[in-house]
């Protein structure tokens, strides 16, 4: 099978999953405590003003209805509009995508960046002291909590040494990009990476820990075959054997973890984005969940399992090109 | 709790430090490499101030900008179809009211320079001349009248959720000739003029009705010291000054507001100059703000008060003896010094003091475990088991407030108490639903009355026709309702003392705090806090 077809393959089971995601979040609204009228309402709202909010909100419909309703709806990009302030749902969605899509692709940068040459030069230095140093970092960075993290980060950093923002998102990246062309001026993207690189470091400590680790042992897995031996034998230099022949094979399990961990990222940024106010999807949800804004919690969950579904028929693809005995059936 | 007075500031201790903070610093701390954004695209990147600040050490001259971090963002910006102070804060830079108050509470002029009573449920506010909207059209008693019709009448095309802010209120008509507007109720109201004061912003009849409600609630079109120029759904808004504004001009030329719901991203941002006020400060941050270079902790008792209600329909709560006992039980003094760290008053009535209806008469129950034992031992209840609802989150220290307060219950020899912690959401709907017997029997809750009367607190949670009513009696019954067709001030407010009085002596309720409000102030701003918990930039001065 060809990678376009795959790809197509992938893509329609990719519309069943988010079709399923649709469907099971519209049904979490009817077994979930609390009516969203609860939120709308004053709090001595008699029972005549709630029931006229619920009918206005179209609440008071059958299940089926608004559930039909509802798909109707998304076909046509229309997400409904916010209990709490009247607006479209989906724009106010789509307006915070961008943020969580630049947080979680600097988290993996970060985590890329530093765990593969650390992971690398901790299974070439096998039980020497880079490797110690790798190792602890990993143990640590594994066992740090974000939120702490970030704090710390925030307060040292940003508050006692003032080389970084506390927090917020002054600047999109696009936008950032977009001056360099008009204006030919690097003060957005300056800014933008002043903004986003503690929110990235304590997004993607974790990652980068696991990553590295990931990398140690696949490299060590690797560097320990026979093809590794031949290659050596054969005279080849010691650079290549490890970055054309053992790295390359340690990759495909790495890219793995790395989809689904970006994936996860689309929508699991919520503590770092709540540290450091990052204009975030996960955010969003989180205010929505708590205010029972059921179109923007909707919404949201149907953009972050679309994101998963997305991310890894991505990676899907690239097994074929980091490894050519991939074969797609 | 800590005993180095260093560590400990409190509420006491902050009277004792307020007047030594620091006067002002320079920007140089809170500003940072300018040079990086001083681009065309400036206001493009918004947020965080210190991008936008050059280093100076005169700033007299300089734009006086600010900016202020609520926890949570503006909902909307329709002024009609919210019910946050959050929201209010943002809106009330742009949008005025009829009337207004000033920081203690007393009512000032605003729109209307004049108002009285025509008769029974009828009033008249006389409008200022030469009010202009950001759009610059001319202010009329139409759009004043239509404000409050937008409302009060859902046939004006909203079903606002302030409608009860301005109960009793039915119909407003302009009256073009006098430049006034009647505002019509359904019996006497009392009430009417204070709940102008506290509610109901006005905008433009014709822009609202040019709009979707969509589009009201993503532009404003007010009459306030400050215009809109940019807006960003969740994230912030961003006004400048209204150069054609009727009042006194203001000395901050532009401010934006911001959140973070996070109480420790709102402290660190203060602490590294990059906001100057922010709200909710957790009473422990208290001291390294206080104790920091970076600005000062102003604290107010606010309109909120916490209490704990005794579903009357379920027992025990069903017996006054058991529920005086409560009040015996509970060391009020006690959490709210260790768990509030000061910043709290006890209270024993549902009007907070200052209010028209308040009674000095009555005091906080004193604490006395061994009378708590002994009204229990009188109501028959000995040994039972109680759980007390908690929401979680939604008020300054709520779960521990009520984890102490069911400490000091459960300590008693015969009788048990836990507590349960709730979604608010979840709690409300079952508060809500009308009966009595969805509710729990005892659960913590918390109640913002910005009208400065008893009655917007009684009449919906402890009189038999309230619509959150868990406990009544015939007695507040009847003088709330005489209190309603009262034209006498002092005879009304007599009334509702004798009501008070009778709900601490019936103990209709487990009478906890009164909320403060704490806000983190920055070193260059002077600003005294209201009780109302508004936020209004005009009278911020600079330090």
């Amino acid at each position: 099978m060809s990678l376009a077809k795959f790809l197509v393959r992938r893509s329609l089971q990719g519309l069943f999953v988010i079709w399923g995601v649709v469907t099971a979040v519209f049904m979490l609204r009817f077994v979930t405590p609390g009516s969203p009228v609860d939120f709308v309402a004053p709090l001595d709202a008699s029972p005549e003003l709630r029931a006229r909010i619920a009918a206005e909100l179209g609440l008071d419909q059958p299940m089926y209805i608004q559930y039909l309703d509802y798909l109707w709806g998304l076909l046509q990009l229309d997400m409904g509009y916010s209990y709490i302030s009247s607006t479209p749902a989906a724009a106010r969605v789509f307006a915070r995508l961008p943020a969580t899509i630049e947080l979680a692709v600097a988290a993996t940068v970060v985590a890329i960046v530093f765990s593969i040459p650390l992971g690398v030069i901790s299974a070439t230095n096998r039980h020497e002291p880079a490797d110690y140093a790798a190792t602890g970092f990993s143990l640590v960075g594994i066992s740090t909590p974000n939120f702490w993290l970030g704090i710390m980060l925030v307060l040292l950093v940003s508050v006692q040494l003032g080389w970084f923002p506390t927090g917020r998102r002054a600047i999109g990246f696009w936008p950032a990009v977009q001056l360099i062309w008009q204006e030919g001026t690097l003060a957005g993207i300056v800014v933008w990476l002043r903004y986003i690189t503690l929110p990235a470091i304590t997004l993607g400590t974790y990652f980068t820990a696991l990553i590295t680790r990931l990398t140690r042992s696949g490299m060590l897995d690797e560097l320990g075959k026979e093809y590794v031996r031949a290659a050596r034998a054969k005279g080849l230099p010691e650079t290549l054997v490890r970055y054309k022949h053992a790295l390359r094979n340690t990759l495909i399990p790495i890219i793995t973890i790395l989809g689904l961990q970006l994936g996860t990222l689309i929508g699991g940024a919520v503590i770092t984005e709540a540290v450091f106010t990052w204009p975030g999807l996960g955010t969003l949800v989180i205010d929505a969940i708590n205010s029972r804004d059921w179109p923007i919690i909707q919404g949201s969950l149907i953009v972050i399992g679309a994101g998963f579904v997305i991310v890894n028929t991505i990676v899907d693809g690239l097994y074929a090109y980091i490894n050519p005995q991939v074969v797609y059936e | 709790m800590p005993t180095n007075s260093n560590d400990e500031i409190g509420r006491r201790g902050y009277l004792k430090f307020a007047g030594a903070a620091a006067a002002s610093v320079g920007l140089a701390g809170c500003a940072g490499d300018g040079a990086d954004i001083d681009t065309p695209t400036e206001t493009e990147m918004g947020g965080g101030g210190e991008d936008t600040e050059t280093e100076t050490e005169d700033t007299s001259d300089e734009p006086f900008e600010a900016t202020v971090t609520q926890g949570q963002m503006a909902t909307t910006l329709d002024p009609h179809n919210h019910r946050e102070t959050s929201t209010d804060n943002v809106l009330l830079q742009a949008y005025d009211r009829v009337l207004f108050r000033d920081a203690e509470g007393r009512i000032v002029e605003r729109l209307a320079t004049d108002w009285e009573r025509v008769e029974d449920g009828h009033v008249r506010y006389t409008l200022r001349e030469g009010v202009t909207f950001h759009n610059g059209d001319e202010l009329t008693p139409e759009d004043v009248a239509y404000s409050i019709r937008r409302v009060v009448d859902p046939e004006t095309g909203l079903e606002s959720p302030q409608r009860d802010q301005l109960a009793g209120i039915v119909d407003a008509e302009a009256d073009d000739e006098e430049h006034a507007v009647h505002v019509y109720s359904d019996g006497l109201n009392p009430m009417a003029f204070s709940l102008q004061a506290s509610y109901c912003l006005i905008l433009q009849q014709s822009w609202a009705e040019e709009r979707e409600q969509g589009d009201i609630a993503q532009e404003i079109n007010g009459t306030g010291p400050y215009r809109m120029v940019d807006y960003e759904e969740d994230v912030s808004v961003e006004f400048e000054k209204y150069e054609d504004w009727w009042g006194e001009e203001p000395d901050v030329d532009a401010v934006t507001f911001q959140a973070a719901e996070e109480s420790s991203a709102r402290v660190s941002e203060l602490q590294a100059g990059e906001t100057d006020l922010i709200v909710n400060v957790p009473p422990q941050d208290a001291p390294t703000i206080q104790d920091g270079d970076a600005g000062s902790i102003e604290a107010v008792p606010s309109t909120r008060v916490l209490f704990l209600v005794h579903n009357q329909a379920k027992a025990p709560f069903d017996n006054s003896a058991f529920r005086q006992a409560l009040n015996y039980a509970i060391d009020l003094d006690s959490i709210i010094d260790n768990v509030l760290d000061g910043f709290g008053d006890p209270t024993g009535q549902p009007t907070l003091s200052g209010y028209v209806g308040h009674t000095d008469d009555v005091d906080p129950y004193p604490t006395d475990a061994a009378e708590a034992e002994a009204l229990i031992e009188e109501s028959g209840y000995a040994g039972e088991e109680i759980t007390l609802h908690t929401p979680v989150g939604r008020y300054l220290g709520d779960v521990n407030v009520a984890q102490a307060a069911a400490g000091y219950i459960d300590d008693l020899s015969n009788v048990s108490c836990s507590v349960e912690q709730r979604d608010f959401g979840s709690l409300a709907s079952e508060i809500l639903d009308g009966s009595r017997d969805t509710s729990p029997a005892f659960f913590l809750i918390g109640w913002g009355n910005t009208t400065f009367d008893a009655s917007q607190t009684i009449l919906p949670w402890l009189t038999s026709g309230g619509s959150i009513n868990h406990w009544d009696q015939s007695d507040v019954d009847e003088w709330m309702e005489d209190a309603g067709n009262e034209s006498d001030e002092d005879a009304r407010a007599e009334l509702m003392a004798d009501s008070n009085r009778t709900i601490s002596e019936e103990a209709a309720w487990t009478f906890l705090h009164r909320q403060y409000s704490v806000y983190g102030i920055s070193n260059r701003i002077e600003w005294t806090a209201r009780e109302d918990e508004q936020i209004s930039v005009e009278e911020f001065t600079r330090a």
